[in-house]
């Protein structure tokens, strides 16, 4: 789920950039610190949408660099247990399959398939229903439920199910 | 039997003999299986010593007096057993018996109470006191328990007027023998008829009324050979066992008042064996062995299990048919199904027979199988049921093909009888798998004893329920965070993908592979850990170098072992191995170049261009030899690494920036090791450090055959200790030189350390002088060039030839770096040829394998890989920055020079100065380039076999394309350097140089001092002195 939120760093600034274009040289240093990052708390940091706030810089002893408490708004996305992705599949193989719904990996199990569902190996590792007319392979696009989430520090991982109802494969890239 | 001829109802007559005899049986059983370790059951220590001596009086005294009886004495009840058609015949008698006196038996049960506290009459009434204070259901160890107290209540009512059950500490405190009571003695007894002698005394008591000054008999079932009588004097003892036939020796020994207590306090638990339930054998063949109970007989302490047999066929029927049978004590059949038609293919005669409940078995050899199993009877105290955990391996063989899960699902119920107390806590989701209230889940809110009260999940229902603990077991759903709490794969953590019925499946989270493990051994987690992550020093992820010279990542740590992605390109190739099989750990921080010779060092991120793992990319974990073990998250196999060539990968984007790579190379610095300093010469040896045991380990080792030329240390057979050079290397021997005997012996391969760590080489020659600061940077860009091209150079089967100049001629270095030149005095002769320096530079030893072994490999490969030891590598480790401490700079300079002297021209490799002179111009010129060059005749070693070829090109990569033949004329092939060496050139054979000012002159080898060769140039017709390795034989064209 996609949150906008307002959120706080310290950012630490080398004194080079100190002049008129501070603001800027914060904003973009915050950018590139903060999007694609991922806390355990909030999710993906997605994109940084405004500041709210920069409070006074205060100087470091010995180094010269300043650190200036930043608020800033921010979207976020965080995977929720319960929640249903469309995500693109990036590899399959005989333990199921992993799919990416933007930053978040999501894996699927192979027990979280449809039984009639059945790992095909080959070229191209995919899983197919006996009457062939689904197939889940590589860059396929599913809908899936997750069920369960493990946020790492920087990572959030996710298991999902493709098994109940209205779940599965949503647009197949061979017969697109 | 005069005494026995007195009872009065042959009926009870008989039930002893029964009862006997089942004791006596097991004692067969026990003392056949495993006769020490019947004796160290024994459980009081105190005796244990007299028990074994005594027990072989005792075979001998019941030889002569049992001779007659049927189950009596040992020999006769061995004979019976090698007559053996019995198991199953016991199986008859025992249904009989069974069902004949059963109810009997179980009265007497109680009675046998009060049979041991002998003194008293034997009559209704008092057996009426004694069932009255005990509950009725408390077995029959129980009665020891009841015993002692009547026994107490007896004596010590004086003390203790008003007996309670409810008895608290104290008082029990107060009921405790002191010196004024009888003592107890023990009195030793004919084996197995230890209930029968406290019988007989009883009823010689009864016989003989008050003459009998003993107060009580008491016979153990857990004590064997002896029982104990209580009476105030021995002699009062002595008295009543007078006339006994099972008593004999007269051995009566004094339980010291402290241990009285602890003769009748009951030890030994409940055991609560039920039909399906898991044990292990304790004794014998199946020692250890998992196996079921199928059917329990508490009177005669004998429970049939299933088994999976361990049954040699083949020496059952030799056996059957008479024939010789060689006792082979330390081979186990390994577990295998037994499959009949075997059995009659071997002509064993199979019969089949049908149990007391009507089974069919089959059953040969005195043993009874049933679908493959075998059934056995054995004692209770033959296996062990306390905490038992079948792996789920274990209970996978148990299942036949064809049984259906849920039989053994509700057998594997009995394994919760073992969990721990405290199994559920408050706030677990359990669900209950037995009983009414079957799958209804829900939460634990309160742990009485046996008794979890839950909350149920469904509304309507009360509140809490009370359900019994095994009815229970935890419940977990799809998604939830799990950690494995115990059994094999303890420690790992998951999220749960499948719950099959108490098992689950689980999604590692290091691994990324499914886990099944049981409910009941995980515990909701949120945490994250791989599981066990280490063992020893080793760490997941860790490369490491095995023993037999390879070298892998450890992907997996199981509880003893590592799985480890071996360094083999190409194919991914995974062993188990142990703690012990790993040599070291290798830390070194090195880079290598892709092929496209770009550096990558570590965390670099590479695509794989190459073979199978083809387009995959990730961060390099590890480099060593020219391999990457690369880690690619969404590489699901081997916990996600993969292992390529450099060659085969190109560096993307790249995390570092080029300051980082100086720093970079100065931390590689750590395993540098210069080849030019490697010590030759034999001044050094007595100098060396003579035992650092990391001598052992500087190998001469890069490549298959690394080996030789290294000295190794041999660490097994009667060469033990000693240090050598490795002369040659056969299959699996090789052929050491000793250091300190003059002889060259042969010892195993696996018999010495073989601990090569090697540094690539061309990391050595950029550092190859040791003395290269992290200053200098600058010149960190054209390593590239040369790197590839030293590998050549770098082969071990040079090595050996060219031992003490190649380095020196071949340090593009050593001429230019400036640092050197400092210490070096500027004579570059000097550190070129003189290995002497090398010992007196202090710094330079702890890098170098110090000890003089290390002096004699001498060849530079052995040098390099010295560079690699893991301890070097260790020591360096802690301290990976350029800013060194131990940048070897700094106090070589002095020293160098005042070491000059001691190493006198004596080397025979080193030819003095002469030989420096003539070498000086060739080390200032260029020595870039390839070692090989074209038009040369070389040997080239392929899988085995070994051709001459002629080098015709020389490919960017660093391989050669070689002409087979002496002419050059036969097939092309593409050889890499390690694989070739250049042909010696003879006298009179024309040459060229391969190294030098020189490089790529030809010439005319007119003779050859040691090492060096006197080379008359084509060109300029001048005479010039060079060393034997870079002169190769010109191919005749």
């Amino acid at each position: 789920m996609f949150f906008h939120i307002v959120l706080e760093r310290n950012m630490q600034l080398h004194p080079r950039y100190f002049g008129r274009n501070l603001r800027d040289n914060l904003v973009s240093k915050l950018m590139k610190d903060v999007e694609g990052t991922c806390s355990g708390r909030h999710g993906f940091v997605v994109a940084v949408t405004g500041i709210e706030n920069i409070g006074k810089g205060l100087i470091r002893d010995g180094t010269g660099f300043v650190t200036f408490p930043v608020k800033y708004q921010c979207v976020v996305f965080r995977p929720f247990k319960g929640e249903i992705l469309e995500a693109v599949v990036t590899m399959v193989n005989k333990m199921g399959f992993f799919a990416e719904a933007g930053p978040v990996q999501i894996f699927v199990s192979n027990h979280l398939i449809p039984d009639d569902m059945e790992f095909q190996s080959g070229d191209m590792p995919n899983y197919t229903t006996s009457d062939g007319s689904v197939k889940i392979q590589k860059d396929s696009e599913v809908r899936l439920k997750i069920i369960g989430t493990r946020v790492d520090a920087t990572e959030i991982f996710c298991i999902g199910t493709i098994k109940d109802d209205f779940l599965g494969v949503i647009n197949d890239p061979t017969t697109v | 039997m005069s005494h026995r001829g007195g009872m009065d109802d042959e009926d009870d007559d008989d039930d002893y003999e029964e009862q006997v005899a089942d004791f006596d049986e097991e004692e067969v059983d026990e003392e056949e299986e495993d006769r020490s370790g019947g004796k160290k059951r024994r459980r009081s220590s105190f005796i244990d010593d007299d028990a074994e001596e005594v027990d072989e009086d005792d075979e001998e005294e019941e030889e002569d007096d049992y001779e007659d009886e049927d189950y009596g004495g040992k020999s006769s009840r061995k004979r019976q057993k090698s007559k053996k058609g019995s198991a199953s015949n016991f199986f008859d008698i025992e249904a009989a018996v069974d069902s004949d006196e059963e109810e009997e038996e179980e009265e007497g049960d109680d009675d046998f109470i009060v049979e041991t506290g002998s003194d008293l009459p034997y009559d209704d009434d008092n057996r009426g006191r004694a069932r009255h204070r005990l509950p009725p259901h408390q077995e029959d160890h129980e009665d020891l328990e009841a015993m002692a107290r009547s026994i107490q209540e007896r004596y010590g009512k004086q003390r203790m007027a008003d007996y309670d059950e409810e008895t608290t500490d104290v008082e029990q405190q107060a009921l405790l023998p002191s010196v004024r009571d009888p003592k107890l003695w023990m009195v030793k007894c004919a084996i197995g008829r230890e209930r029968e002698t406290a019988v007989c005394l009883m009823q010689k008591y009864i016989d003989k009324g008050s003459e009998l000054q003993i107060r009580s008999a008491i016979a153990l079932d857990h004590l064997k050979n002896y029982i104990y009588v209580e009476a105030d004097k021995e002699a009062h003892v002595r008295e009543a066992c007078k006339g006994l036939r099972n008593i004999f020796g007269q051995k009566i020994t004094l339980v010291p008042i402290r241990e009285m207590t602890d003769v009748l306090s009951v030890e030994s638990k409940a055991i609560d064996l039920a039909r399906g339930t898991w044990v292990r054998m304790k004794i014998g063949t199946y020692k250890g062995d998992l196996a079921k109970v199928v059917d329990v007989d508490n009177v005669r302490q004998r429970v049939t299990v299933k088994l999976i047999p361990r049954i040699d066929l083949q020496a059952l029927a030799n056996k059957l048919e008479g024939r010789e049978v060689v006792k082979k004590k330390a081979f186990v059949p390994p577990p295998r199904f037994m499959n009949v038609d075997e059995a009659r293919e071997l002509h064993i005669r199979v019969e089949h027979r049908r149990d007391a409940y009507g089974e069919r078995f089959e059953a040969f050899g005195g043993m009874m199988f049933k679908d493959g199993f075998l059934y056995k009877t054995v004692s209770i105290k033959s296996i062990s049921a306390q905490s038992i955990k079948p792996t789920f391996d274990e209970l996978e063989k148990f299942r036949k093909p064809g049984e259906s899960g849920d039989g053994d699902v509700a057998s594997l119920s009995t394994l919760f009888a073992n969990r721990k107390k405290g199994h559920f806590m408050k706030g677990d989701a359990v669900i209950v798998i037995k009983g009414d209230l079957k799958n209804l889940k829900g939460w634990v809110e309160k742990v009485d004893e046996d008794n979890v009260h839950i909350r149920p999940e469904i509304k309507d229902l009360p509140k809490t329920l009370a359900v019994n603990e095994k009815e229970l077991v935890k419940y977990f759903e799809p998604g939830n965070h799990v950690k494995v709490v115990t059994g094999a794969q303890e420690g790992a953590t998951g999220m749960v993908v499948k719950v099959e019925q108490h098992v689950l499946i689980l999604i590692s989270d290091t691994t990324k592979e499914h886990i099944r493990v049981f409910a009941d051994d995980v515990v909701e987690s949120s945490e994250v850990t791989t599981g066990v992550t280490r063992i020893g020093d080793y760490e997941l992820r860790d490369l490491v170098l095995l023993d037999n010279l390879s070298f892998g990542v450890i992907i997996r740590v199981e509880s003893e072992a590592f799985q480890v992605l071996k360094g083999v390109p190409d194919r991914p190739e995974v062993v188990l191995v142990k703690l012990r099989e790993i040599k070291c750990k290798i830390e070194k921080k090195i880079s290598v170049q892709d092929r496209f010779k770009n550096t990558i060092s570590s965390k670099d991120v590479v695509k794989i261009i190459d073979g199978p793992c083809r387009g995959k990319q990730g961060p390099v974990e590890h480099i060593y030899r020219g391999i990457l073990f690369i880690f690619d998250r969404h590489h699901l196999e081997h916990a996600g690494f993969i292992c390529v060539k450099a060659h085969s990968c190109v560096v993307v984007g790249g995390s570092r920036s080029n300051g980082d790579r100086n720093g970079d190379a100065h931390t590689r610095f750590n395993g540098l090791r210069t080849p030019s300093r490697i010590p030759q010469s034999p001044s050094r040896v007595p100098r060396g450090r003579p035992s650092s045991d990391s001598g052992g380990r500087h190998r001469g080792g890069r490549g298959h055959d690394g080996l030789t030329g290294a000295t190794v240390k041999v660490r097994q057979g009667s060469y033990k200790g000693y240090r050598g050079r490795v002369i040659e290397v056969k299959g699996t021997s090789v052929r050491v030189e000793l250091e300190s005997q003059m002889k060259v012996v042969t010892v195993d391969r696996n018999h010495i350390t073989d601990n090569i760590a090697v540094t690539p080489q061309r990391e050595t020659s950029r550092y190859g002088m040791g003395s290269e600061t992290p200053m200098h940077p600058s010149r960190t860009p054209l390593h590239p060039y040369m790197t590839p091209m030293r590998d050549p150079g770098a082969t071990p089967i040079h090595d050996g030839m060219r031992t003490p100049m190649r380095d020196r001629a071949w340090n593009p270095y050593a001429p230019m770096s400036p640092p050197r030149d400092n210490w070096e005095d500027g004579n570059p002769g000097s550190w070129g040829a003189s290995p002497q320096y090398q010992p007196g530079s202090p710094p330079s030893r702890p890098y170098e394998a110090p000890t003089p072994g290390a002096g004699w490999a001498s060849t530079p490969g052995g040098n390099y890989s010295e560079a690699g030891t893991p301890r070097d590598s260790s020591a360096y480790a802690n301290a990976p920055s350029p800013y060194l401490p131990s940048t070897p700079g700094q106090p070589m300079t002095p020293n160098s020079a005042s070491y000059l002297p001691g190493t006198p021209g004596g080397q025979p490799m080193t030819p003095g100065t002469g030989g420096l002179d003539m070498m000086s111009p060739v080390l200032g010129g260029d020595t870039e380039g390839p070692w090989f060059m074209p038009d040369i005749l070389v040997n080239v070693h392929r899988a085995g076999d070994e051709s001459v070829g002629v080098i015709k090109e020389v490919l960017p990569d660093g391989s050669y394309k070689v002409g087979l033949g002496s002419s050059g004329n036969g097939e092309t092939i593409t050889a890499l350097p390690a694989e070739m060496e250049a042909v010696v050139p003879r006298k009179s054979d024309k040459i060229k140089i391969m190294g030098g000012a020189l490089r790529g002159s030809t010439g005319k080898l007119i003779g050859v001092d040691g090492t060096d060769g006197i080379v008359k140039v084509d060109d300029t017709l001048d005479v010039k002195i060079l060393d034997l390795v870079i002169l190769a034989k010109l191919a005749q064209s």
